[in-house]
């Protein structure tokens, strides 16, 4: 984060050229190229004005010898108006005779830098958004100039740098007031620190706005439009900056992919859970547990309702085993195309076995009592039907797919000539007829009681 | 997105037979083992319900496990979980009761104080649910609401099949 101002990362940054800030490529920017004047935008005539009113003998000299020799600046990058005064404070002790010396002779250009920078403050006047814009790059452009003279300014800037935490740059301007505009003090110190503090405002308002908002950027690098920037919310030379709303940092990357993968898997889950109309996301999630819980409880009653069909397991595993999950499954199954196709042939023959063993059985009963006969068909899930009923049932529902069932059924019967005790009647499955009522719990009362042969 | 899904579905088939062929084998191993036990369960009717009624939900949940493989976590998490209620109910019973009271007691002693959030109660839904993270943990979400709607239909089937 940046807890600091940019003006206090733009001192940071002449000190340190490590340091990676918009302000010290624009300044390194400017002591590559070595020439001041074609970098600037059109918007700064009256800098270029001021800059080349000035003779700068060497640019890069001043600016070799300051950082490492003079300023044990700290390379923290804390905010305190105290830590900058500090500096200034310490700049004169430590100062070497010859650089005071050199500093000198860019004092008094940046001196009269200063002196029409003031006048053109002044006479710009105070509030406008653009001219707080322009009044805010042209104090970097002084702060560059600060930089190439030297941070030897500093005899009378202590006491002026009260302003407070953001105000590196209008310290500096209150000690170029004060240093170099003794005479009039009290209103060119009053309109300036008028000036400071819109300026302040406006400086922070960029500031407060997102990492990377292109507000700043803007602010910071039109006047160093020209070297490598295309577009206006410019990437300019610093450390990619992403778009507004976004960030560079890792962490916030990680971050949204962590949410990207997220949404995905909702979106996956809303096409499972029914009723998924649910925009929210902890709605969506609500009904997913919801749904979790019902199908378990629902895992829960059929388990329950098994009981008493424990009886009727073996002849359907039996057919399973063979089958592979054919039959038992066919009826109710919408796509169960798996047994049909692979087993279809095999379907008859055993459905035949079965039955054969069930008819026996019956016919048995049905000698000794009709009614535990009866019983123990409808555990079975069948019940005696005339056969001209079973046939009219099976020619009507030919193409419907319990019809297999029906067909294996009826046709046996009648081949057989099995003879229950009154000719004209036949078994039939309880399902087909049931399929229409869609119920079994009745049946499955019945089905409990029915003594096992 | 689209493709995770269809790549699910197109297993549902293969899932849906393997489940149904090991439950009714586990269905049948249990009733022959039920009529081994007591040939009239009269006497005992309330519990001996109850118990049944768990020993097919706890095969149901097996046999799904067992289908879907060790390939998801829930499903391998589902089946320690079987494993070790096998092996502790095995040993004894009671002993068992008494340390789920214990184990219960002290997660409300050291319980956390916010509110469970949704994803905590989805993670006590879906078993294996506590070691995962959020993203995880909805993807496996959608395999086992997947493996639990066909475990439902095939169980309905048989259900219809047999007690009709």
């Amino acid at each position: 984060m940046r807890p600091c101002s940019r003006e206090m990362q733009g001192m940071n940054s002449l000190l340190n050229p490590s340091s990676q800030i918009p302000l010290q490529d624009l300044q390194n920017q400017q002591i590559q190229n070595s020439h001041f004047d074609p970098n600037l935008s059109s918007n700064e005539d009256f800098l270029e004005q001021m800059l080349s009113s000035c003779s700068w003998a060497d640019p890069k000299s001043p600016w070799d010898l300051n950082p490492p020799t003079n300023l044990p600046f700290p390379t923290n990058n804390s905010s305190s108006s105290a830590k900058h005064r500090d500096l200034f404070n310490e700049t004169p002790s430590s100062n070497s005779d010859s650089n005071n010396v050199g500093f000198r002779n860019n004092f008094d250009e940046s001196v009269i830098l200063a002196s029409k920078l003031r006048q053109h403050q002044i006479s710009c006047g105070n509030g406008a958004a653009v001219s707080d814009a322009a009044k805010m790059m042209l104090p970097q452009q002084l702060l560059m100039a600060v930089a190439r003279g030297g941070l030897s300014l500093n005899d009378d800037i202590d006491g002026s740098l009260s302003q407070g935490g953001d105000g590196s740059i209008q310290g500096l301007f209150n000690g170029f007031g004060a240093g170099s505009m003794n005479g009039t003090d009290g209103a060119s110190n009053q309109s300036m620190q008028h000036f400071n503090h819109p300026q302040g405002g406006a400086m922070q308002s960029p500031n407060l706005g997102a990492q990377g908002a292109p507000a700043t950027t803007a602010v910071m690098n039109q006047p160093q439009a020209s070297g490598s920037n295309g577009g206006a919310p410019a990437q300019p030379r610093q450390r990619v900056r992403a778009r507004r709303g976004q960030a560079t940092d890792p962490h916030s990357i990680a971050e949204r992919l962590r949410r990207e993968r997220i949404a995905e898997r909702m979106k996956a889950l809303q096409e499972l859970v029914p009723n998924a109309n649910k925009t929210d996301k902890a709605s969506m999630l609500d009904e997913i547990i919801d749904y979790v819980k019902f199908l378990q409880l629902q895992v829960k009653v059929l388990s329950m309702s098994r009981l008493g069909g424990a009886a009727a397991v073996a002849p359907l595993v039996a057919d399973m085993s063979s089958e592979a999950g054919g039959d038992c499954i066919q009826a109710n199954d919408n796509g169960g195309s798996l047994a049909r196709t692979t087993n279809g042939n095999q379907t008859a023959s055993t459905n035949d076995n079965s039955l054969t063993v069930t008819e026996h059985q019956v016919a048995k009963m049905m000698e000794e009592d009709m009614g535990t006969a009866m019983q123990y068909l409808q555990g079975k899930g069948l019940c005696l039907m005339p056969i001209s009923l079973a046939t009219a049932i099976s020619t009507a529902t030919c193409h419907n797919r319990t019809s297999g069932i029906i067909n294996s059924h009826a046709p046996m019967h009648q081949s057989n000539g099995e003879g229950p005790t009154s000719p004209s009647m036949s078994v039939l499955t309880v399902q087909s007829m049931t399929m229409g009522n869609g119920g079994g719990d009745g049946v499955a009362k019945d089905a409990a009681s029915v003594s096992k042969p | 997105m689209a493709s995770k899904h269809t790549i699910a579905t197109r297993h549902a088939q293969g899932i849906r037979a393997r489940f149904a062929s090991r439950f009714l084998r586990s269905l049948l191993r249990l009733r022959r083992s039920g009529n081994r036990f007591g040939g009239s369960q009269s006497n005992d009717e309330g519990i001996g319900k109850r118990i049944r009624t768990d020993r097919i939900k706890i095969a149901a949940y097996a046999a799904m496990a067992r289908a879907v493989g060790p390939r998801r976590s829930w499903s391998r998490a589902l089946l320690f979980k079987l494993r070790n209620r096998a092996r502790i109910h095995g040993v004894s019973r009671k002993r068992c009761l008494v340390s789920e009271k214990k184990r219960v007691a002290r997660n409300k002693v050291v319980a956390i104080s916010r509110e469970p959030s949704r994803a905590d109660t989805l993670r006590k839904l879906v078993p294996g649910g506590d070691s995962m993270d959020t993203c995880v943990l909805l993807e496996e979400t959608a395999h086992y609401i997947k493996c639990l709607a066909t475990q439902v239909t095939v169980m309905q089937s048989i259900a219809d099949r047999l007690l009709l």
